[in-house]
């Protein structure tokens, strides 16, 4: 079983649950934006939650699958369509050999997640399957997805008993500001209570600069008692760091684990996914929380993703009378041209959209 | 000695500090706490991230909460005194400082006021300290105790420097894993690779060991680099005396 990529969107890469055990190396750990949505894929394939799959930037991929297999989307949704007919998301999808997924602009958020059954198979570097984009490492030879790419899917461990119950509801990228929740320090000595109050209270916007490694906002200036600087030490994921332009930087996926600027809060675990799903014009707020309430909504992350398991491989979770299920996808040769043909489109526009300072052409479509 | 600060960074780690100072003395600590928790690792334990003054120390909220983590921390702390560390290691580098290679080192003569050979001798002559990785997956922040040259960066940093240089300002010395910017004079270029990735263990330095600079050939290095090339050429390495 294999996926050739037809055409690879505008940053679709290989991602894991990430690279762990060689920070201290100076090699960060890489995995999903938004692993609530990565893991949630998975589950609903039958897969390990961190197996490896695809992440979508902005715009989707078009994929064409060689052999039968089962696959889920979830996160941003992207209007895929399978042989030219609107596939859906957060289900388990059936695909025949030369069945084709199309994915789109996303209608909301940033970033879709592809799961397929079994899961990438690529050569895990340093344990990990994560595509370290910004290191030209790990993934498929280090880099983004290309034309023409061929991606070797694993033997999935066994054929799912009732594929109708691998569904959940969709879940809706929250619009408007996100209100994101932090933990205070570990250098928040370093500014003033106004600088404090000014983070606390202020609505940031994000800037053209995000990506895997961070995302730059940009909003009211946070001030320092002194100076940005400290004596370089270790960087988590959702650490925010104040530069001397008095401008925060969440720290993402691929940022570097050391730094020498002073880090005014982190962004907790269960929070990652919203900023993951943010882009550039997208507004965050922050509040603070503790520690304690933050590892608590953290095991409810975890809590929640094991129901969605073990709900999925009930036999007696079923769809609502009327709800949409999965069904297998209808021949592929004869249902793509006239289903292309006979689908309208509210509207159809090219647009330019700037990811990290680079224009990208694509054409939007929404559906009547 | 002063004590510790244990400050949360985030949900998943928690950040130990010692003084707020660059030396050995100070490291040494981050060293032995890093140790310790290495020799007897508390369940839920992750990622280490050994820093000049600190250590970011990792773990998984699931398995362990804050408080005890922290608790974890304050015990090996109070048994720091009784840690013997294993003898620190050093890795010889081989540079080659021919031309070709060394394309700052006419620059860096004149602005030291010494020969070529000099600078050479003086770069070569004394072992540098690894504080820590990072920056790129095995580049190595270095420096000696002693400075043994005065110039500072650049004024026009390079937009691209190739893997394998070796730069230098003041104490410090890098070595260049990867193709990069950098703003430092380029004083040669080691074959050796500080980061291969077709190796189990990529990395060829560790925070806490010590490099020593060899000068070699030019036929030497491109001897050195073909065998690198083909993955036989190992280091030679040696314990470091006090």
């Amino acid at each position: 079983m294999a996926i050739v990529v037809l055409s690879p969107g505008i940053l679709t890469s290989v991602q894991d649950g990430g690279r762990n055990g060689y920070q201290q190396f100076g090699v960060s750990p890489s995995g999903p934006m938004d692993a609530h949505a990565f893991r949630t894929a998975n589950i609903l394939v039958g897969n390990e939650p961190d197996e490896a799959g695809l992440e979508m930037t902005v715009m989707g991929a078009e994929l064409k699958f060689t052999a039968p297999a089962v696959i889920a989307l979830t996160g941003a949704d992207m209007g895929a369509m399978l042989n030219g007919v609107k596939a859906g998301t957060y289900k388990a999808l059936p695909v025949q050999a030369g069945d084709v997924l199309k994915l789109g602009f996303a209608m909301s958020g940033c970033r879709a997640y592809l799961a397929v059954s079994g899961g990438i198979d690529v050569k895990p570097v340093m344990g990990s399957r994560a595509t370290m984009l910004g290191k030209n490492f790990g993934g498929l030879d280090g880099r983004k997805l290309q034309k023409d790419d061929v991606l070797e899917v694993r033997p999935a461990a066994g054929e799912l008993q009732h594929l109708e119950t691998y569904f959940t509801e969709p879940e809706q990228i929250p619009a408007g500001t996100r209100t994101l929740r932090v933990i205070m320090g570990p250098q928040e000595d370093r500014f003033t209570e106004d600088g404090i109050r000014t983070f606390l209270g202020s609505e940031y916007t994000v800037g053209q600069d995000f990506d895997r490694q961070g995302y730059r906002l940009e909003g009211a200036k946070i001030e320092h008692k002194t100076d940005s600087n400290i004596i370089s030490d270790g960087v988590v994921t959702g650490s925010i760091q104040v530069p001397g332009t008095g401008l925060p930087i969440v720290m993402t996926a691929e940022r570097a684990t050391v730094g020498g600027y002073t880090k005014i809060a982190t962004v907790i675990t269960a929070d990652l996914p919203l900023i993951g799903q943010c882009k550039a014009g997208d507004r965050v707020r922050f509040k603070e929380v503790t520690v304690e309430q933050a590892q608590d909504l953290l095991k409810e992350e975890a809590d929640r993703l094991e129901s969605l398991r073990k709900r999925v491989q009930d036999p007696a979770h079923l769809p609502e009378e009327g709800e949409e299920v999965p069904q297998a996808s209808a021949p592929a040769a004869a249902a793509a041209p006239a289903a292309e043909a006979a689908h309208e489109f509210e509207y159809t526009k090219d647009v330019t959209i700037c990811i990290n300072g680079k224009a990208y052409e694509v054409t939007i479509q929404k559906w009547k | 000695m002063s004590e510790a600060v244990i400050r949360p960074a985030g949900d998943s780690a928690l950040l130990v500090e010692f003084e707020n100072e660059i030396s050995l003395e100070v490291n040494s600590r981050v060293r032995a706490l890093k140790y310790t928790l290495e020799q007897s690792p508390f369940d839920g334990m992750g990622d280490l991230i050994p820093t000049y003054r600190a250590l970011l120390i990792c773990y998984d909220p699931l398995k362990i909460r804050m408080k005890k983590v922290r608790d974890e921390v304050l015990s090996r702390l109070g048994h720091m005194d009784q840690v013997s560390m294993p003898p620190a290691i050093v890795t010889e580098i081989p540079v080659c400082y021919d031309k070709e290679y060394a394309v700052d080192l006419e620059h860096i003569a004149q602005l030291e006021n010494k020969s070529e050979e000099e600078v050479i001798r003086i770069h070569s002559q004394s072992d540098y300290f690894v504080y820590m990785l990072g920056f790129a997956p095995g580049h190595p922040y270095t420096a000696r105790f002693e400075n043994p040259f005065s110039f500072k960066r650049m004024e026009n940093p390079r937009l691209k420097i190739p893997s394998g240089s070796i730069v230098v300002q003041l104490a410090l010395s890098d070595i260049i894993p990867f193709d990069q910017p950098c703003g430092w004079n380029i004083i040669g270029s080691t074959p050796v690779l500080a980061c291969d990735y077709r190796k189990e263990n990529p990395f060829l330095l560790k925070a806490g060991q010590w490099i020593h600079h060899t000068p070699v050939s030019r036929e030497e290095y491109l001897d050195i680099k073909k065998q690198v090339e083909a993955g036989t050429y190992v280091c030679r390495t040696w314990e470091k005396e006090d």
